[in-house]
C-alpha cells in the first residue's frame, strides 16, 4: 500500500488511492478514536461531576490525572499487580481531592474566580513535586499480560488493551449513570444541584456530600490517569495539556452534564484520531477548531444547559 | 457650590495632591532611580514594567469589567512574535513599524477571540479563553518555519528607534519601556475614569441592571476586551526586544497565570496594583533563581495559594488603608 501511494505511474488516480487507504485503516483509527474517547470521558467526567455538583472549576484536574498515573506506575514498578495499582491510584487521588476540598476549597465557597486561581496554584505545586519525586522522564504504562497483544476481529487486527479501555469506559459510564439515577446517594447529589437549600433543610449534611463528590471526581481522574498510562504517557509537565483536553471535551459536550461529557469525549476522540491519521499536519488544531465551531453554533455546548 | 464653602477650591487642591501623591511618587521613583542602577538591575526593572503592562491589560478585563480571562498572554505573546518575526525573519529594522504591527495583530486576535468568548456565560468564558490561549500556543509550537517552534525566535536585536544620536543599551531600553508604560498608564487611567470606564465597572457589579438601564453591555465588554488585548500587545512587543527571544510559553497559560498572580497580589481593584504585583513576582523569581531555581514553580504555586486564601483584595488594599490613615493623621 505504501509503495503504491509513494511511487507513481500505476495509472490509478490519487483520490481513489486515498479512499482505499482510508477504508483500510478506518477500523483501526475508529478504534483508536473510541478508546481515546474513553480515556477522555474518564478525565472529563470527574471534571464535569465536580462542576455540576459543586460549581467548582477544578483546574488541578489534569494534575490529579498525572498524580494517579505516577502513583499507579510506582505500585507496578514495585511489583504490584495492575488491579492493585488501579486501586491505589484511585484512592490516592481521591484522598488528595479530599484534602484539597476540605482544607482549601470549602473556605472559598461560591467564589468561582478564587477557586480557579487556587487550583491553578496547586497545579504548579504538584508539577514541581512530580518533578522532584519522579524525575523528568516520561513514563509509559505497561499493560498487564493477559490483555497485551492483539486480537483478530473480523479480519482486522486490534491491540487488545484498546478494546479493554473501551470496556472500562463503558463500565464506568454505566456505573456513574446507575449511581446518579438509581441510588439514594445519587438522588441526594441531584437534589443538591437542583435546590441546595431544600436539600439541606431536609437534613442532608451537604458539606459532607460535597466533599465526597469532590473526592469521587478526583479518584475517577486518578483512575483515568493510570488506566490511560499505556496510551498517554505520564509526564510531570502534562497537567495543563490534560486539563485542556478535559476542558475542550466539556465545552463541546456541555458543562455539568455526564452525557455531555460522554458525547463530547466521543466526538473529540474520534476527531482527534481521524485527524491524526488523515490530516496529520493539523492534528493540534482540529480539536480546537471543533470547539470553536461548537461554540459559535451552541455556546453552552451540545448538551449543556446554562447554569 | 460657592455658597457651601468658599475655600473648597483650595482644599480640593490639597486633597488632589494627596490623592495623586502615590502615583507621583512611583513615577519619580521609576524615572530617576533606574538611571543609576547597574545593568542587570535595569534589566530587572525593565522586566517588571513589561509584565506590569501585561498585568494592567488583564486588570482592565478582570478588575474593572469583571471578565475573568484565563488566556490573556495570548495577545502578549502574539504581539511579541509578530514584532520578532518582522525583525528577525524579514529584517525590518524600524522599531515603530514592528511595534505598530505587533499591537495591531494582538488587537485583531483579541477582536476575533472576543467574538467567540463573549457569547458565553461566566464559566464558559473562562474555559474558552483558556482554550483559545492554548490554541495560539500550539500554533506557535507547530509553525516551525515562522515561529521557530519550541526553540522560539532568537537573536532579536535592540530596538532601532531611528534616532542616530541614541545608542541602545539596557538603560535606554529601560527608559523606552518606562515611557511606553507611562503613556499606556496615562491613557488607561483616563479610560477607567471616563464614563466608559464607569460603565464597565457597572457591568462588573450587575450586568442585568446595566442592560435594563439601556446600555449595550456586549459592546462595552467587547471593546474592553479588545483594549485589554491591545495593552497586552504593547507589552508583548517590548518583551521581544527586552529578552531577545520569544518562545511559545510566552503565549500560553504559564505567562497568563503569571499575569493573573500579579493582578491578585497587587489588588484587582487598584490602578497601580498590577505594577506592584509585577514588582513582587519578578523580584521573587529573581531571588528564587539565585537560591533554588528548580523550586520556582513550587514557590510560585505557594504564593498563589497563600494570596488567594489570605490576601483577598491584594496588597494595595493594605497600602491604601495605610496611606489614608496617614493622611488623616496629617489632617489633609
Amino acid at each position: 500500500m505504501q509503495r503504491i501511494l509513494r511511487g507513481g505511474g500505476t495509472g490509478n488516480p490519487p483520490a481513489a488511492l486515498g479512499v482505499i487507504y482510508a477504508m483500510e485503516t478506518l477500523p483501526l483509527n475508529l478504534l483508536n478514536g473510541i478508546s481515546f474517547a474513553m480515556i477522555l470521558f474518564l478525565m472529563a467526567s470527574g471534571f464535569t461531576l465536580i462542576f455540576g455538583a459543586m460549581g467548582i472549576l477544578n483546574m488541578s484536574h489534569g494534575a490529579i490525572y498525572i498524580l494517579g498515573g505516577y502513583v499507579g506506575l510506582t505500585v507496578v514498578s514495585h511489583g504490584g499487580n495492575f488491579l492493585l495499582a488501579v486501586l491505589v491510584a484511585a484512592i490516592c487521588a481521591g484522598f488528595f481531592g479530599l484534602i484539597l476540598e476540605k482544607v482549601f476549597l470549602s473556605r472559598l465557597h461560591g467564589l468561582l474566580n478564587e477557586q480557579v486561581l487556587l487550583t491553578l496554584g496547586i497545579v504548579y505545586i504538584l508539577e514541581n513535586l512530580f518533578l522532584w519525586i519522579w524525575g523528568p522522564t516520561a513514563k509509559i504504562g505497561t499493560t498487564p499480560d493477559i490483555v497485551s497483544g492483539s486480537v483478530n476481529v473480523g479480519g482486522f487486527i486490534f491491540p487488545m488493551y484498546r478494546l479493554v479501555l473501551i470496556g472500562i469506559g463503558a463500565a464506568v459510564a454505566i456505573g456513574l449513570w446507575w449511581f446518579y439515577e438509581k441510588t439514594r446517594a445519587g438522588a441526594i447529589v441531584r437534589a443538591g444541584i437542583d435546590d441546595k437549600e431544600t436539600t439541606v433543610a431536609l437534613g442532608i449534611n451537604y458539606p459532607l456530600v460535597s466533599t465526597l463528590v469532590f473526592s469521587l471526581g478526583a479518584s475517577l481522574c486518578g483512575f483515568a490517569g493510570f488506566v490511560g498510562a499505556p496510551v498517554i504517557a505520564i509526564y510531570y509537565a502534562k497537567s495543563f495539556q490534560v486539563l485542556l483536553l478535559a476542558v475542550i471535551v466539556v465545552v463541546v459536550g456541555g458543562v455539568g452534564s455526564m452525557s455531555g461529557a460522554l458525547l463530547g469525549a466521543i466526538l473529540i476522540g474520534l476527531i482527534d484520531s481521524l485527524g491524526r491519521a488523515y490530516f496529520p499536519d493539523f492534528t493540534y488544531f482540529i480539536i480546537y477548531l471543533a470547539m470553536i465551531v461548537t461554540l459559535l453554533v451552541k455556546p453552552a455546548g451540545l448538551l449543556g444547559r446554562e447554569r | 457650590m460657592r455658597m457651601v464653602n468658599p475655600d473648597i477650591g483650595r482644599q480640593a487642591w490639597h486633597k488632589q495632591l494627596a490623592r495623586y501623591a502615590p502615583y507621583i511618587m512611583v513615577g519619580l521613583l521609576l524615572s530617576i532611580v533606574p538611571g543609576f542602577m547597574p545593568a542587570y538591575l535595569q534589566s530587572i526593572m525593565t522586566k517588571i514594567i513589561i509584565y506590569g503592562i501585561l498585568a494592567m491589560g488583564l486588570q482592565l478585563l478582570w478588575g474593572y469589567t469583571g471578565l475573568f480571562s484565563i488566556g490573556h498572554a495570548a495577545y502578549f505573546g502574539a504581539a511579541a512574535y509578530t514584532a520578532a518575526i518582522l525583525t528577525v525573519n524579514y529584517g525590518i529594522e524600524s522599531f515603530w513599524f514592528a511595534a505598530v504591527a505587533g499591537i495591531l495583530v494582538a488587537g485583531l486576535i483579541a477582536a476575533f477571540f472576543g467574538v467567540v468568548a463573549l457569547r458565553a456565560s461566566r464559566v464558559y468564558f473562562m474555559l474558552i479563553t483558556l482554550a483559545l490561549g492554548e490554541l495560539l500556543y500550539s500554533v506557535a509550537l507547530k509553525w516551525r518555519t515562522m515561529t521557530g517552534g519550541s526553540d522560539g525566535l532568537v537573536g532579536i536585536p535592540y530596538p532601532d528607534l531611528g534616532l542616530p544620536w541614541l545608542t541602545m543599551n539596557s538603560g535606554s531600553l529601560y527608559y523606552l519601556v518606562f515611557v511606553a508604560f507611562g503613556i499606556i498608564a496615562f491613557l488607561l487611567y483616563r479610560l477607567v475614569n471616563s464614563p466608559f470606564g464607569h460603565i464597565l465597572e457597572g457591568i462588573r457589579e450587575n450586568e442585568a441592571r446595566m442592560r435594563a438601564l439601556g446600555y449595550n453591555t456586549w459592546m462595552h465588554k467587547y471593546i474592553g476586551f479588545v483594549v485589554g488585548g491591545l495593552i497586552a500587545g504593547a507589552g508583548g512587543v517590548l518583551l521581544g526586544y527586552y529578552s531577545g527571544i520569544v518562545v511559545p510559553s510566552h503565549v500560553g497559560i504559564k505567562t497568563s497565570v503569571l499575569a493573573m498572580l500579579m493582578v491578585i497580589l497587587g489588588g484587582e481593584r487598584s490602578f497601580l496594583g498590577p505594577l506592584l504585583g509585577a514588582v513582587i513576582i519578578v523580584l521573587l523569581e529573581y531571588f528564587t533563581s539565585l537560591y533554588t531555581p528548580q523550586r520556582w514553580p513550587l514557590v510560585l504555586g505557594s504564593v498563589f495559594v497563600l494570596s488567594v486564601m489570605f490576601l483577598r483584595g491584594g496588597i494595595t488594599i493594605y497600602l491604601s488603608r495605610l496611606w489614608k490613615r496617614m493622611l488623616l493623621t496629617w489632617k489633609l
